[in-house]
């Protein structure tokens, strides 16, 4: 047995470097697809609405994470360098966070209203949540730092969330360093994780999720002062409508992995389901102060915020939906 | 793809025709080595794209791989006792070792046909984990089976040294293959079907699955002489021994992660710590398990666990240089290699022929849960009193475990003498 199996076991071992060898070599040298692909598809949006997005076809490298607007149920590509695992846009200035072209590390490019990159940035993991301010001078990123298994057992995902100098591209402030306060008395423990900023009018103001344990705090936070204060429990991915005065988030059922998205009014605290039906894992974005768009990582819908009428489908095949002004009124620094 | 000539191609004349001499390595432990090698090199190519694929293609958080994750290692740790059983009742270790193989074989076929859903990914994790629960305690019985008594820690430090080679190659090549051919997930997923599948194939064709020491006569064990094994003088003070240092064990994760909050270097460099104690588990593995051979199993078992104070040392101080870091993952690396291995070697030469593989399932079933329920109270301990107090109360846990694990592996080993 011993030399038929050893031969048995040669055979084996060359075609099976000729297969998976052959195998990845076509897939490196594999025709390059039509960069003119009908994806992504524009559902039933509303009139009068502009939304960025970036297409989801993990199926085709070379439009997948491509950033498109679409506007008045036109789809317009935008960039077709730029390949985007979250990407967000406001006053000409965007945060692209993808995969460098090492193809094993991450990083973030800020860019400019031709879809320019003018500064690149190294991240330390998985891309998870991004947002400009509405003024476009700052910028927020939430990396996924793991702690993946080589000898140990480890699935223990941490977050890291900075805020970042969008002119300059610097990294001006990291969440974990701030100080925050609970009922009025310092609050700290070990396990603090941070994600999914959203930020105010001024953007010095921010609100975030602030985890640690069983619980999801939204917290109301200061830039400039480097501070927090908790605002309630069960926030997850808080965002801010454009008036200030409510914010959409998803609401963690029960225990699970899955979420509804939920609005709440900031005077009172309380919040309310929207009339969404499946599980969403996305920071929602609010398209103007009464609609909401959100991505459950394949399509992107919208649905009304006060909790009436449906979801409706506004993009096939894309998520990080970003709202845009209607662009025959777009202006910004870098144009002007 | 060149891995496999090139491991062959070291192997073949290092380990087994030229060192083999001196080492006296079995050549059914090598073939059960390069096993588990090309099927570790299949399962963490997979394992180290999985979070990216499953969070960039599918949409999916990283915690809900977690908790795919989390669910199934629980199941694998039971899987493990029946499996170990079954393979000593049929008398037949390699034909359950195979259908353990296989299952994480055909994982892997399925990865490649419909790996595009979450519910997919989630039934593919637990087909590998299932596969890795049954084919660990009767694979362990067929390298201690193929080995003579007084060369059991070297068997097994052969293997597993072997086998970390496997992890540590696997996603190196995962990232080559995405570093050629970016997002193209299906390149990797079709390459490491094929190292699964070559793995199957040298246990099917190259590993002998009645080796010298396997029983041929007499009847085979009913599930009480399993049982039995639970208070038999030679095997059950081993089991309370290692549960009671399993649980003293802070668990490698949570002392890289103890080293990075009290280091604050480079979160990217992370996987950096892994990639170290890997390293020097693997050097380290076969010259202490030829030491454990010589000088007794026991005193370098309890040595090798001593080596953890070293890593709590350095958790406990409040500045940590580069050498100290290097220093700790060196004890580290060293504390797998005379811990693992060897603790398998001493079960097997405890443990008798006919009950090998439920005898070796029991033990990983209790190590096992022993490190589940030592991460759940070092968590709970980290975050009600801190880093420091929770390695201080360890610290002295392990002390208590391993002052009585001494008496209790000799007790063990003075009744196999007598009995």
């Amino acid at each position: 047995m011993d030399s038929r199996g050893g031969k048995i076991t040669v055979v084996l071992v060359v075609l099976c470097v000729l297969l998976g060898g052959g195998y990845v070599a076509f897939a490196a040298l594999g025709p390059d697809q039509t960069t003119t692909d009908a994806k992504p598809t524009a559902g039933g949006a509303p009139a009068g609405v502009a939304v960025m997005v970036r297409a989801v076809d993990p199926s085709s490298p070379t439009l997948n994470g491509r950033v498109f607007v679409v506007e008045d149920g036109k789809v317009e590509r935008q960039s077709t360098d730029l390949a985007c695992e979250r990407v967000y846009y406001a006053a000409g200035r965007g945060i692209c966070m993808g995969v460098a072209p090492s193809g094993v590390d991450y990083n973030a490019k800020i860019f400019d209203s031709r879809f320019q990159t003018l500064h690149t940035i190294d991240l330390t993991g998985l891309p998870s949540r991004a947002r400009v301010s509405a003024d476009g001078r700052y910028g927020a990123m939430t990396v996924f730092v793991s702690g993946d298994s080589y000898v140990g057992n480890s699935t223990a995902f941490s977050t890291r969330t900075t805020i970042l100098d969008m002119a300059s591209g610097r990294e001006i402030a990291q969440l974990e360093r701030f100080d925050v306060t609970k009922d009025g008395k310092p609050f700290d423990a070990v396990d603090f994780n941070f994600w999914g900023v959203t930020f105010a009018k001024d953007p010095n103001r921010f609100y975030a999720t602030l985890a640690t344990g069983k619980h999801h705090y939204l917290v109301e936070g200061n830039v400039a002062d480097e501070s927090m204060r908790v605002l309630r429990d069960g926030v997850e991915c808080p965002s801010l409508s454009p008036d200030d005065k409510q914010i959409a988030f998803k609401s963690r059922i029960g225990d699970e992995d899955r979420w509804h998205v939920h609005v709440l009014d900031l005077d009172t605290l309380a919040d309310h389901p929207v009339a969404e039906s499946r599980s969403v894992d996305d920071q929602p974005e609010w398209l103007d102060n009464q609609t909401l768009a959100y991505s459950d990582g394949t399509d992107v819908y919208t649905v009304p915020a006060d909790g009436s009428g449906e979801e409706r489908l506004l993009v096939k095949d894309a998520s990080s939906p970003v709202r845009m002004p209607n662009s025959r009124q777009e202006t910004s620094p870098s144009d002007r | 793809m060149y891995q496999v000539e090139a491991s062959k191609v070291l192997l073949k004349p290092r380990l087994w025709a030229g060192r083999a001499a001196r080492l006296q390595v079995p050549r059914n432990v090598v073939m059960l080595g390069l096993v588990s090698l090309l099927t570790d090199v299949s399962s963490e190519m997979v394992a180290t794209i999985l979070p990216l694929y499953l969070v960039f293609s599918l949409g999916a958080s990283p915690l809900a791989f977690g908790a795919i994750d989390g669910t199934y290692r629980g199941a694998a740790a039971l899987v493990q006792v029946a499996s170990g059983f079954a393979s000593d009742r049929w008398r037949r270790p390699k034909t359950v070792a195979g259908l353990g193989y296989g299952i994480s074989a055909v994982g892997k076929v399925a990865l490649v046909a419909a790996g595009n859903t979450l519910g997919g990914i989630g039934a593919i994790v637990a087909f590998d984990r299932v596969g890795k629960g049954i084919r660990t305690a009767p694979r362990d019985a067929l390298i201690s089976l193929s080995s003579a008594k007084d060369r059991l820690a070297t068997s097994f430090g052969v293997h597993r040294a072997m086998d970390s080679a496997g992890a540590m190659l696997g996603p190196l090549l995962a990232f080559g293959i995405l570093l050629v051919a970016p997002a193209r997930f299906d390149a990797v997923f079709v390459v490491s079907t094929l190292f699964a599948v070559l793995g199957v194939a040298v246990l099917v064709f190259n590993v002998q699955g009645r080796p010298d020491r396997a029983p041929r006569e007499g009847t085979p064990p009913a599930f009480r002489a399993a049982l039995r094994l639970l208070v038999e003088p030679r095997f059950a003070p081993l089991l309370i021994a290692a549960a009671g240092l399993s649980v003293a064990s802070v668990s490698d994760a949570m002392i890289y992660i103890g080293l990075q909050r009290s280091i604050d270097f480079d979160p990217a460099l992370f996987p950096l710590l892994y990639v170290m104690t890997a390293i020097a588990f693997m050097g380290l593995a076969i010259p202490v398990g030829q030491l454990a051979d010589r000088i007794g199993k026991v005193p370098v078992l309890l040595a090798g666990q001593a080596l953890l104070f070293v890593a709590y040392g350095v958790l406990m101080m409040s500045s940590v240089g580069y050498l100290a870091l290097a220093f700790s993952l060196l004890a580290l690396g060293g504390y797998f290699a005379a811990t693992e291995g060897v603790l398998t070697a001493l079960a097997g030469a405890q443990l008798p022929e006919r009950l090998q593989a439920s005898g070796i399932g029991l033990l990983i079933t209790v190590t096992s849960l022993g490190r589940l329920l030592s991460s759940l109270i070092f968590g709970a301990l980290w975050f009600a009193l801190g880093l420091q107090t929770a390695v201080v109360c360890f610290a002295a846990a392990l002390a208590l475990a391993i002052a009585l694990a001494a008496p209790l592996l000799y007790r063990a080993q003075r009744a196999a003498l007598d009995g």
